[in-house]
């Protein structure tokens, strides 16, 4: 029966846009529920329903229809009100008909007992438990012509390619100019048609311009295509914790790019999520601290610095520093010390870091704390950031900061090893030219000092493992662009820094998927491709330890020899990279570890004559290493230095308590400082 | 009664008819293979052979952009009309020598089901009718990776053609990158 299968794919669809007025227009009516009007086009959307789905067969559907419109039936005669109870009975109706539809287009089994639903229909309410494992429906509302995103897609495409030929025509032109200029006797003729084409051109390209901004603003959607359907579902959630919760969203005319928002979503859900479990207190509690009964959570979403900033903010419980600091205590994360010492506004960060959000970590006592270290490192990628205020018994704030765009981005296209690159400019600090003095020497290391502050210099071919540019002469200047990321910075060495644009940002396609170090690809002006490079990768690689190699390369010669081993435990790229450069540069042999758990695994295979460490880091403290070193038989003995940024008196108690040596104050911390207190040990 | 034998009757003349039809199909599905027309590219020195479905163009070797850190038969990236698009060097896979690329070269660009890639050959003989039922083991002289990505082999007018098995080739896992994050 290939029509009934024909007509099955039309009644899908056509369904599901009848399921999306109703779930729409069900809540809106839950908010004025005389809009006759309104009813009147509910009662529709049921009534197609119905006839519809009888007439392709699935009685089942056409069943449920029938019961809601009679209830609308009934509203509409004013037999019934329009109260919590019967929005929530129709919505649950309509659910139930979203969800048969979906299974019966994957030819699944019914996925609850319809006619236990229909009699429970009847009576006015329906027991979780009829359709349980329910799932939520996400509606996308969908104001907007409806096309194929390939086709879309090749229209940036052949746009991108206009654009190189419009290129192409400018220069020529230029060309044209200089054969001209030289020779005034040419024929005016030929003065005047040069003269035409380079108005064409112009207009031509701005022309082409127009075209693909609009192109490239077909791929934006609204932020209402996802808040739509966040309201139904902090409805339900506050209803199954038994809350009273307002939900609001303002700007969400914001248009972003499709991409963005399919990855913005499950974030927003998440942190609703929370905002409904944990941050809006229970009624009593709300009764209890004189706020008003309705807690209200809010998304607001505002252009701000060239991308869009979405804040969720509830007026719940807030999270207390105080909590977060017992529950990390208590985890054995921090000692009672580390936490004094920081301030409220870090000890809010520290949910979002890894290994304090674990499965179980502060769900009721604090608020929050379940997957913020994802939700940071997802946003992360998209090249965003996550900042979280709160104020204890008054409001927990979430603000997502995200580009509106991932096609287009700024970038510093940069010359390496003759191939063309592009940085992205959100993690480019500056560029500068060095000298080989500029280079603080170390045997396999090198770092420069800008403003005070050492940064690991790399070079940029060695770490994408293309051949090394040849030589590099004492008295040449070295071009450098320094990267930035979170706190740290990098220094990587390029053949030259090029100019600075928007590029248009494309992907390697299905061939080539997640590829270390490459972002993407752009076009160059001459139609060749351009690698966007991923910054994180390149972090994470110039950790491990590649070499740029100049100082070799320079001929200077490497400090002492020496068997001494140093182990350098800290969670910090360049503040681990400093103290090694140093360390090396005067012939000790050093080994990092970038945790104390990682430190504790080293120690158990290597012999080390000295362990120098930070305090704070993921996991276990500085403090408590030093503490499970001294309880080891070998390493009973071994000096411990602890640097850290903790400079209280109490902190320096506690190091030597834990029984470590010295106590160096990353303030305070500088080459001789590190050298006088490692000689003093290990000579 | 008569009415059943009627319908009976009508029902095998029209299975007889079916039947026919079937043949006829199958007739023609068999002349098509035979006459099936194939790209020969040059490869390694030697010349190989794949059906024409699978190219969808033939173009010069554009400028290709290496990729840092990926397999090395995975030549370099280019633009195919504002499509980012990877070249590979299968030479290797079929356990060729990789000699240099000529003015000659050519990239042919194939459609494999979820993407588009780019093959390097030194050079593009032609698109030529092969008789497909003149195919023959590939000599044994090859080694076990070389055959898992040829059919066999043709002697055409006194030339050694192998037939790539290019639906293989464009599944092997070898030409794909995809570093799990």
């Amino acid at each position: 029966m290939p029509n009934r299968n024909k007509y099955l794919s039309i009644f899908y669809k056509e369904g599901r846009e009848h399921l999306l007025s109703l779930q729409k227009g069900l809540l809106s009516l839950e908010k004025a529920p005389g809009d006759m009007v309104l009813l009147r086009e509910l009662m529709r959307n049921a009534h197609t329903l119905k006839g519809s789905a009888k007439l392709v067969g699935l009685e089942e559907i056409s069943a449920i229809g029938h019961r809601m419109e009679d209830l609308f039936e009934e509203i509409e005669k004013g037999r019934k009100g329009v109260d919590d109870k019967v929005i929530d009975l129709l919505l649950k109706g309509a659910d139930a008909i979203s969800r048969l539809i979906e299974a019966f287009s994957n030819n699944e089994d019914l996925p609850f007992d319809v006619p236990l639903f229909l009699q429970a229909f009847d009576q006015g309410e329906i027991p979780p438990q009829i359709v349980a494992e329910k799932q939520q429906p996400e509606p996308v509302a969908d104001e907007t012509v409806r096309t194929n995103v390939k086709i879309l897609d090749s229209l940036i495409n052949r746009l991108g390619e206009l654009i190189i030929n419009k290129k192409r025509f400018e220069s020529n032109l230029l060309r044209l100019n200089e054969c001209l200029a030289g020779d005034a006797e040419y024929l005016p003729e030929l003065q005047q048609f040069r003269q035409d084409m380079e108005e064409d051109v112009l207009y031509l390209a701005y022309l082409v311009q127009e075209l693909h901004d609009d192109a490239l603003a077909l791929r934006m959607l609204p932020l209402h295509t996802i808040t739509d359907g966040f309201e139904r579902m902090v409805r339900d959630l506050s209803r199954e914790h038994g809350k009273m919760i307002e939900f609001t969203v303002t700007g969400a005319q914001i248009e972003m790019d499709r991409v963005l928002l399919e990855a913005v979503k499950p974030m927003i859900l998440h942190i609703l999520r929370n905002c409904v479990d944990h941050g809006i207190e229970t009624l009593e509690e709300r009764l209890v601290e004189g706020k008003k009964p309705k807690g209200t959570i809010k998304i607001a979403a505002r252009l701000e610095e060239g991308g869009v900033n979405i804040v969720i903010r509830d007026d719940g419980r807030g999270i207390d520093p105080a909590l977060v600091r017992k529950t990390a205590v208590n985890k054995g994360l921090l000692t009672q010390e580390d936490a004094a010492a920081m301030e409220d506004k870090g000890v809010i960060d520290l949910i979002m870091e890894e290994g304090f959000s674990t499965r179980d970590f502060i769900t009721d006592t604090s608020g929050r704390g379940i997957g913020m270290s994802v939700v940071k490192k997802n946003l992360e990628r998209l090249k965003g950031r996550l900042t979280i205020r709160s104020e204890v018994g008054r409001y927990t704030e979430m603000s997502l900061h995200l580009p509106l765009t991932l096609s287009m981005m700024e970038a510093l296209l940069i010359l390496c090893n003759g191939e063309y690159l592009a940085l992205p400019l959100t993690y480019v600090q500056e560029s500068l030219k060095i000298r080989a003095e500029d280079i603080i020497t170390a045997a396999g290391k090198e770092v420069i000092s800008l403003r005070g502050s050492s940064i690991p210099l790399v070079s940029l071919a060695a770490l994408l493992g293309l051949p090394e540019p040849g030589k590099f002469f004492p008295d040449e200047k070295l071009t450098v662009v320094v990267l930035k990321q979170g706190g740290q910075s990098l220094a990587c060495a390029v053949d030259a820094t090029l100019e600075s644009s928007a590029i248009v940002v494309k992907s390697l396609g299905n061939q080539l998927k997640n590829v270390h170090f490459v972002f993407g690809a752009t076009i160059l002006g001459n139609g060749d491709p351009a690698l966007i490079l991923n910054v994180p990768d390149l972090f994470a690689a110039a950790e491990v330890g590649i070499t740029a190699g100049f100082a070799a390369r320079l001929g200077k010669t490497e400090g002492k020899t020496s068997q001494t081993r140093i182990l350098v435990v800290d969670d910090s790229i360049t503040t681990r990279t400093m103290e090694r450069s140093i360390l090396m540069a005067h012939g000790y042999s050093v080994d990092i570890a970038i945790s104390g758990e990682d430190a504790l695994e080293k120690v158990a295979h290597a012999d080390y004559d000295l362990v120098i460490s930070d305090v704070m880091m993921p996991g276990i403290t500085g403090f408590e290493l030093t503490r499970r070193l001294r309880a080891l038989d070998r390493y009973r003995d071994v000096p411990v230095i602890i640097v850290s940024s903790l400079a209280t008196d109490a902190d320096k108690r506690e190091a030597m308590d834990a029984g470590a040596q010295a106590y160096i104050v990353k303030g305070s911390f500088d080459q001789g400082n590190l050298l006088t207190t490692v000689e003093a040990f290990v000579g | 009664m008569t009415k059943k034998n009627g319908t009976d009757e009508i029902r095998a003349i029209l299975e007889e008819m079916r039947e026919e039809y079937w043949q006829g199909l199958a007739e023609v599905e068999e002349v098509r293979e035979e006459e099936q027309e194939f790209i020969t590219v040059t490869l390694g020195g030697e010349t190989f052979a794949f059906e024409t479905g699978y190219a969808s163009e033939v173009i010069r070797v554009p400028k290709l952009v290496k990729i840092p850190r990926v397999q090395e038969l995975l030549t370099g990236v280019f633009n195919l009309r504002g499509e980012i698009t990877a070249a590979i060097d299968i030479r290797p896979l079929l356990g060729l020598p990789q000699l240099p690329l000529t003015p000659l070269s050519r990239i042919v660009v194939v459609k494999a089901a979820p993407f588009v890639t780019g093959i390097i050959a030194e050079k593009v003989e032609g698109v030529r009718p092969l008789p497909m039922n003149a195919i023959e083991p590939a000599v044994t002289s090859l080694d076990e990776k070389q055959r898992e990505y040829i059919r066999g082999q043709l002697h055409v007018d006194g030339m050694l053609i192998m037939m790539l098995d290019m639906a293989k080739l464009l599944q092997a896992p070898d030409i794909v990158v995809n570093n799990h994050v």
